[in-house]
């Protein structure tokens, strides 16, 4: 897991370093950055929101267009229950995630309990339901972080260059170099336990990525031509910056953060799994995966299940960063 | 000498190769042991691996209390006396005889003359009295030592065989303590040293081992003293051990320890987990389990906090736990619930079964008289403060989260919220100095009762911050003073009451050292604090 988060910011900064662990299931490289990157060095006019651009337009031809693409569909149907788990888990399951009849402990999965019980007798599936809240919250603020933080620092270092520009990017290569799960294990040493901590420790590591990526589009959308018009019109560079150059250099970041949010979530669970997440008994997927470790050889379901919920879900969210990245290209062309 | 771990053996089914499937990486498993189980005579060779279930951290027994530090340690000292861990009497060991004055306030040992450290030195009186004045002075560092040292005044050398050692107060429970690792005796070279410095190194005893090297988190290596000759009256055999080496390897998952017994990795593990016993014994490995003495794992309360000053939230949370169920859930069939505030292999022990009973509405209705009424969460309010307490544990032993999960389940039922807070072993003694605590989480082992006064006598450490008044206190003192057996007994029971009815202690489950041995290991014996003794060992 370690280093998987990395394959697209090695791209990103022109290492080529990539790795198939955190990325889809198809063509197994995480190199969506990389390629949007040499989209974008390739310069062009800024589209409004390119990332749209290529998809089907209609209800009926968005059917068409999925119905193409079964798991592309199926990834979305995925990703669309999980949103729903998260939001509003008593839809799926009636049973309390805490409270367990300890009578009942380590139920193989059935009828009753689809994920089988674990070693206190609670409902696994009710845990695993419910523990999709607070995993993919964090993933989500972590993903907001390094989306925010990391635009803003490649903002400021595109825009005005010079010596902010070498301070921030050197900042940045520090930050890539090292690996990111250790980092992050640094940081929530640091900032104690707990959910939001987790989240913080993940999102700080993920700034430089998108710093970089940010920088690249900011430099290229700079050098067109209706910013210079705009410049030569008089208008005031900050006015500039986030009036034209920022609304036209964000469309691959945003892409870039679908594509992070897969990795992103690996890294939360990977905490979780070391037992810096959620006070228990709160369940979170990666301690989940953990509680059942020492019961792997008496209880496969504690550990696969919840697993396979996380491998599911980081799958179906780099299927659909895939298809948007696919877009955001073909838009370009 | 008897001495009969219970064992239960299986005659060999095979496993059946268990598929486990998943993303993780699993466990090796294996059909594991040999048919039959192999007869054969002690005799020396061969060497054991043993896997720990945590790192030492320190492999000094007169600073360690960790079991898995005191499986290597104990390996290296001999102590002056030793106890029969069935009859409970204290036997020679470096000392031959020992006499006690009157009132317990002076022990005079007469030590054997050919005892020597393996760096050449003789263990002699002097000997005694460079080691429990050092352990006095290692004070903090040495918990248990320093703590069985009390009012210590120092230690004549009477001559070069004698030493006499002498308290300020009557001290009862001292020659007990002299047959603990705790104050085994070790060479000049290693206690004229700080503390740190004898934690992995230059660590000079006399016992049938010597260490050859402690590679943290990794490895304890330990090689036979061929010259030895002075083992504890208690033993099989006179002599070297049989094993001529010992290698603990540090193995903290025990699905991981487990495996490795299994596929023959290694010979023998401790700390095997509630739910892999049934399995071990399934295959062919023999699971030998001993109950600890002293203090069972339980709640000790902070009464520095304000909610548990009250004694009827403190009596609250004991009529609340349901002990049987967290043996039955979480726990194997080895394990017993707690009877008293001392586990039922500790001397004076008294069963007070009757005062630990699981009564739910109990628990309700004195937390309804001190005023904490039902809140919109389930959880019981007072003048808007909620029934939140924290509870500090580490990972000492394996099942402590999920006991932990199940005591929450359990006190929440009463309206109680009980929160876990987890610190590394190596914080733990720093966080409860710290005290931002509700209850600590946690046993202590010892086979005399004045364990309770080491835990919550407010002359020592009190981290529970009880008062120095009490009739608590008195009782504590005045089973150490007591040299009357029967005066101490009584005492020591009322103690154990008072403990319990001012649910002060709060204990939950009797710790039992639960042990898997591979069939080729042979006599691998407890001693009385259940933890090895590896002088008898052999292997076939």
């Amino acid at each position: 897991m370690s280093g998987g988060r990395n394959g697209g910011l090695g791209n990103a900064a022109g290492g080529g370093r990539s790795n198939a662990v955190g990325s889809g299931p198809g063509n197994g490289r995480n190199n969506a950055a990389g390629r949007l990157l040499r989209r974008g060095l390739r310069s062009g006019l800024p589209p409004g929101r390119p990332w749209r651009a290529g998809a089907p337009s209609g209800w009926t031809g968005r059917v068409r267009f999925l119905l193409g693409r079964p798991g592309l569909a199926l990834s979305l149907l995925l990703l669309a229950l999980v949103l729903l788990a998260a939001v509003a888990p008593g839809l799926f399951t009636g049973r309390d995630p805490l409270t367990g009849v300890p009578a009942d402990k380590l139920l193989a999965p059935s009828v009753h309990h689809p994920f089988g019980t674990d070693q206190l007798g609670r409902d696994l599936f009710a845990r695993t339901v419910h523990g999709s809240s607070a995993s993919l919250r964090a993933a989500g603020l972590a993903v907001g972080i390094a989306l925010f933080a990391g635009s803003a620092v490649g903002l400021l270092a595109g825009a005005l260059r010079g010596w902010v520009d070498v301070v921030l990017t050197r900042c940045t290569d520090v930050l890539l170099s090292i690996p990111a799960l250790l980092l992050s294990l640094a940081v929530v040493t640091a900032l104690g336990f707990g959910t939001v901590k987790v989240a913080l420790a993940v999102g700080l590591t993920s700034v430089a990525g998108f710093a970089r990526l940010m920088r690249a589009e900011v430099l290229r959308v700079r050098a067109a031509d209706y910013v210079e018009a705009a410049h030569s019109l008089g208008v005031r560079r900050h006015a500039v910056v986030l009036r034209h150059v920022l609304p036209n250099a964000w469309g691959p970041v945003l892409v870039f953060a679908a594509v992070e949010f897969g990795t992103v979530l690996l890294a939360v669970s990977a905490l979780s799994f070391l037992g810096y997440g959620a006070e228990p008994p709160q369940p979170e997927w990666g301690a989940l995966v953990a509680d059942g470790r020492d019961y792997l050889a008496t209880a496969w379901w504690l550990t696969t299940l919840p697993g396979l919920t996380i491998a599911a879900t980081v799958l179906a969210a780099n299927r659909i960063a895939r298809a948007l990245e696919r877009e955001e290209e073909a838009s370009v062309r | 000498m008897a001495r009969s771990p219970r064992t239960s053996t299986r005659p060999a089914a095979l496993a059946a190769a268990l598929v486990v499937s998943g993303l993780l990486a699993t466990a090796g498993c294996s059909a594991g042991g040999s048919t039959a189980a192999a007869e054969g005579t002690p005799g020396p060779g061969g060497e054991l691996t043993f896997a720990l279930a945590s790192d030492p951290v320190c492999v000094d027994p007169q600073q360690r209390a960790n079991n898995d530090a005191i499986y290597p340690a104990r390996q290296l000292v001999d102590s002056l006396t030793d106890e029969d861990p069935e009859t409970g009497e204290i036997v020679p060991w470096l000392a031959t005889s020992w006499d006690i004055n009157e009132d317990a306030t002076e022990f005079t040992f007469h030590l054997r003359e050919d005892a020597t450290f393996s760096d050449g030195t003789p263990v002699d009186a002097q000997a005694v009295r460079d080691n429990f004045d050092a352990i006095v002075r290692l004070g903090a560092q040495a918990p248990l030592g320093s703590g069985y040292l009390a009012g210590y005044v120092g230690t004549t050398v009477a001559d070069a065989h004698t030493a006499r050692v002498a308290f300020e107060q009557p001290n009862a429970q001292f020659l007990q303590a002299t047959s603990t690792f705790s104050l085994g005796l070790l060479a000049r070279s290693t206690t004229s040293l700080p503390a740190a410095e004898r934690c992995t190194d230059h660590l000079v005893g006399s016992g049938a081992f010597v260490l050859e090297e402690y590679r943290p988190n990794q490895v304890v290596v330990e090689t036979r003293r061929e010259d030895y000759a002075w083992g504890s009256s208690l033993w099989r055999h006179r002599g070297p051990a049989y094993l001529e080496k010992l290698t603990f390897r540090v193995i903290p998952e025990s699905g991981v320890r487990t495996g490795a017994l299994q596929s023959g990795q290694v010979d023998a593990i401790g700390g095997v987990a509630p739910q892999d016993e049934q399995g071990l014994a399934d295959a062919g490995f023999r699971v030998q389990s001993r109950s600890n003495p002293g203090l069972p794992f339980g709640l000790s309360a902070n009464l520095a906090r304000p909610a548990l000053r009250d004694e009827r939230v403190r009596r609250a949370v004991q009529a609340a736990v349901d002990r049987q169920e967290v043996v039955d859930t979480v726990l194997s069939p080895s394990f017993v619930p707690a009877t008293s505030a001392l586990a039922h292999t500790t001397h004076t022990y008294a069963d007070l079964s009757g005062a630990l009973a699981h009564d739910p509405e109990e628990a309700k209705r004195l937390l309804t008289e001190a005023g904490w009424e039902p809140g919109p969460d389930g959880v019981r309010v007072k003048d808007g403060e909620r029934l939140s307490l924290t509870v500090l544990w580490t990972e000492n032993f394996g099942p402590n989260e999920n006991v932990l999960q199940l005591l929450q389940q359990q006190l929440k039922e009463a309206g109680v919220e009980l929160r876990l807070r987890t610190a590394p072993l190596a914080d733990f003694l720093a966080e409860r100095e710290a005290g931002d605590y509700d209850f600590t989480w946690g046993n202590t082992t010892r086979t005399d009762p004045d364990i309770m006064r080491t835990q919550y006598s407010a002359a020592l450490t009190n981290y529970g911050h009880l008062p120095a008044d009490s009739t608590l206190e008195e009782l504590l003192q005045g089973q150490n003073a007591a040299t009357d057996a029967g005066e101490r007994a009584g005492l020591s029971a009322r103690a154990q009451r008072e403990l319990l009815e001012r649910a002060v202690a709060v204990p939950v489950f009797e710790l039992t050292t639960v042990l898997g041995l591979a069939d080729r290991v042979h006599d691998l014996d407890f001693e009385a604090s259940s933890r090895i003794q590896l002088h008898d060992t052999w292997v076939s």
